[in-house]
């Protein structure tokens, strides 16, 4: 029996179930007591300080401790409440998680969860604003995760929980704080890593759209079944593993490929999977790849200037136009 | 309770077996059998022995690129480090970690390469340790240099906050990489700096194994009997260079000559002498066997099977298709 629950929720109830499932997992971060943005708020009710625990302000520090804490049997589950302080924790998370089961020839395996909010559009300027998913592509060893629904934040999360390699999920503060809804089932559920979902069913263009994106993708269909375009969305969402088949599946019926994410063009997950198309996939390809992505600024503070920093469904339109165009 | 004659033995043989380790290193060096490069601890094997003397098997240690030394002070054995050193397929890492030598077994996590970031790491062992009610006890083993690391505050703070069981125990070599410690440090001593965490600390000297050994060990077993953490500063001096390629020419003669003169084996060799443990004879054998040893473990690493191409991509993820 599927009911509808929040994003916020959604995740709240991951937490909890694997909780209950796994007397190892535990929550750490700064606020999680509480709850900054409310994902964890109340399990503190039920699970006790000694598994919600607060930490100081220290986001490098804490990163190390759920990995020595990971180390010694545990599961932890950690909160970096926005996702351009988990560049205080670089070192952690890249030289050190990531890579921490090959250095040690597979005998200290890190099944540490990073949870941590992603975006902008709240006016928040630089440094509360970024998308930073492709800072960790270049990383080997971890999981990248961005669940764009409830029902895939709770999946995933769970798998999350489960997996035995260091996962970051990427929550995007439209998906918190818009308590967007969604259907979720009552039963048990988890999601695999590497599927992506296909939102939207087309025949012209594959739209690729990580996270918010998706929807900003889906509003972009329906101006576009205006000018007879049907494009088909696809919403990854794990960027490691990439769902490479369903994608080029995709591409191989359409032809055409545009890549939207919320994150800078230069380097991005567009540029990854251009590339991919260009090497492995370019017979299937009538038109060259178009990125949809932020431009090289930083996130401006005015809603004037961010408005015209964040990518939105009229850039994928015109993405959208210009692969199309000569047809 | 006293060291016993067979400890302060134990000790003074882990001690020599670091000592012609990591001589034995610095000659395949010379010679162009061993492509790693040493950071060796000459001079301070009194230290990392007798930190690691009191620590049980299940105990975690983090250790540091200087040299062996505490790593067979907790038990590694010498075969599986030049397994490493050589970058074999058979050793514990699995030829990925080369001097970051790491061995489950002894709960001794890979030595990480930026100095440093294992503070947290230890804090997260001994919280696990507490969590999981273990009677864990995580010993932090680190140089002065890498205490002005950032993370060494909040690593600290968090270890005292939550009281958890973890021993930081400072080397204070006088070096910190190549400069002097003066340059670094505007105080003599790192050990007053605990105080600020509320953490207890004491300053031991470093050149006596059996000093170092019993200060560790009150430290241990305060941190095992739940009263937290517990700070040891160890005074010693480096008399090797920070690595084996290192220009050198920073270290002041009268400086060597007077460290030279506190070698921690001889004094641990006039102490069993002292009390009539060990023999001028039976000292000379066991540099024998030591030897002996050491060369035996060099000639089995080095004809061990090397990694094969598929092994690169072994070990990212816990299973393989990610990649």
């Amino acid at each position: 029996m599927a009911r509808t629950i929040n994003y916020l929720q959604a995740i709240n109830e991951a937490l909890a179930e694997e909780m209950r499932r796994d007397a190892s997992v535990f929550v750490i971060g700064e606020d999680v007591r509480v709850g900054v943005f409310g994902q964890t708020a109340g399990l503190v009710q039920e699970f006790g300080e000694d598994r919600i625990l607060n930490t100081p302000i220290a986001e490098n520090a804490i990163t190390g401790v759920s990995m020595g804490a990971a180390m010694n049997g545990m599961r932890p589950v950690l909160e970096i409440m926005f996702c351009d302080f988990s560049m205080l924790a670089m070192d952690q998370i890249c030289n050190q998680l990531g890579q921490w089961r090959y250095v040690s020839g597979n005998q200290f395996p890190v099944p540490v969860t990073i949870r941590t909010a992603i975006g902008g559009g709240f006016r928040m300027a630089y440094g509360h604003s970024q998308c930073l998913e492709s800072q960790f592509i270049q990383t080997p060893g971890l999981i990248l995760v961005e669940p764009a629904t409830p029902y895939d934040a709770k999946g995933l999360l769970k798998t999350a929980i489960r997996s035995d390699d260091p996962v970051i999920v990427f929550e995007h503060k439209k998906l918190i704080f818009g308590a967007v809804e969604g259907e979720v089932p009552e039963e048990e559920y988890t999601i695999p890593f590497g599927e992506a979902a296909i939102r939207k069913e087309g025949k012209d263009v594959t739209v690729v759209a990580v996270g918010f994106m998706g929807y900003e993708a889906l509003g972009a269909a329906q101006e576009l079944a205006g000018d007879g375009i049907d494009i088909e969305v696809i919403d990854p969402r794990t960027i490691v593993p990439l769902d490479e088949k369903t994608i080029f599946s995709s591409v191989e019926k359409t032809g055409r490929l545009v890549v939207a994410e919320e994150g800078r063009v230069r380097g991005g997950l567009g540029a990854e999977i251009a590339a991919m198309a260009s090497e492995n996939y370019f017979s299937f390809l009538k038109a060259p790849v178009q990125r949809v992505g932020a431009p090289m600024v930083p996130v401006p503070g005015s809603p004037v200037l961010e408005d015209l920093y964040l990518p939105d469904k009229d850039a994928i339109v015109q993405a959208v136009k210009r692969v199309v165009q000569g047809d | 309770m006293a060291i016993t004659n067979e400890q302060l033995t134990d000790l003074y043989r882990k001690m020599l077996m670091v000592r012609v380790m990591e001589e034995m290193h610095a000659k395949l060096l010379q010679s162009g059998q061993i492509e790693l490069m040493g950071h060796f601890g000459t001079g301070q094997e009194a230290v990392a022995i007798g930190v690691t003397g009191p620590l049980s098997r299940d105990d975690f240690l983090f250790g540091t690129h200087r040299g062996v030394g505490e790593f067979i002070g907790k038990g590694m054995s010498p075969l599986n480090i030049w397994l490493e050193y050589f970058g074999k397929r058979t050793s514990l890492c699995k030829a990925k970690s080369a001097l970051h030598l790491g061995d489950r077994q002894l709960n001794i996590p890979p030595v990480v390469s930026s100095l440093g970031s294992d503070f947290s790491m230890a804090v997260g062992t001994a919280l696990a340790a507490k969590m999981r009610k273990t009677d864990q006890v995580t010993l932090y083993y680190v140089g002065e240099g890498t205490c002005n690391q950032a993370d060494a505050h909040p690593s600290m703070n968090m270890a005292s906050l939550w009281k958890l069981p973890i021993v930081f125990a400072v080397c204070t070599n006088q070096f910190c990489e190549l400069s002097y410690m003066s340059e670094h440090y505007p105080t003599k001593d790192v050990a007053p700096r605990a105080a600020a965490y509320n953490i207890p600390s004491e300053i031991v000297e470093g050149q006596d194994v059996e000093a170092v050994y019993e200060a560790t060990k009150k430290a241990v077993d305060h941190a095992r009997s739940g009263k937290g953490p517990y700070l040891v500063e160890y005074k010693t001096f480096r008399m090797a260079m920070h690595y084996s390629g290192d220009p050198g020419g920073y270290v002041k003669p009268d400086d060597l000559e007077a460290w030279a003169k506190r070698d921690p084996l001889e004094q641990c060799v006039k102490k069993l002498s002292d009390r009539t443990i060990l023999s001028e004879q039976d000292v000379l054998k066991m540099r024998d066997e030591v030897q002996a040893e050491v060369e035996r473990t060099v000639r089995e690493a080095m004809s061990a099977p090397d990694p094969i191409p598929e092994d690169l991509y072994e070990h990212v993820y816990a299973s393989k298709e990610v990649i």
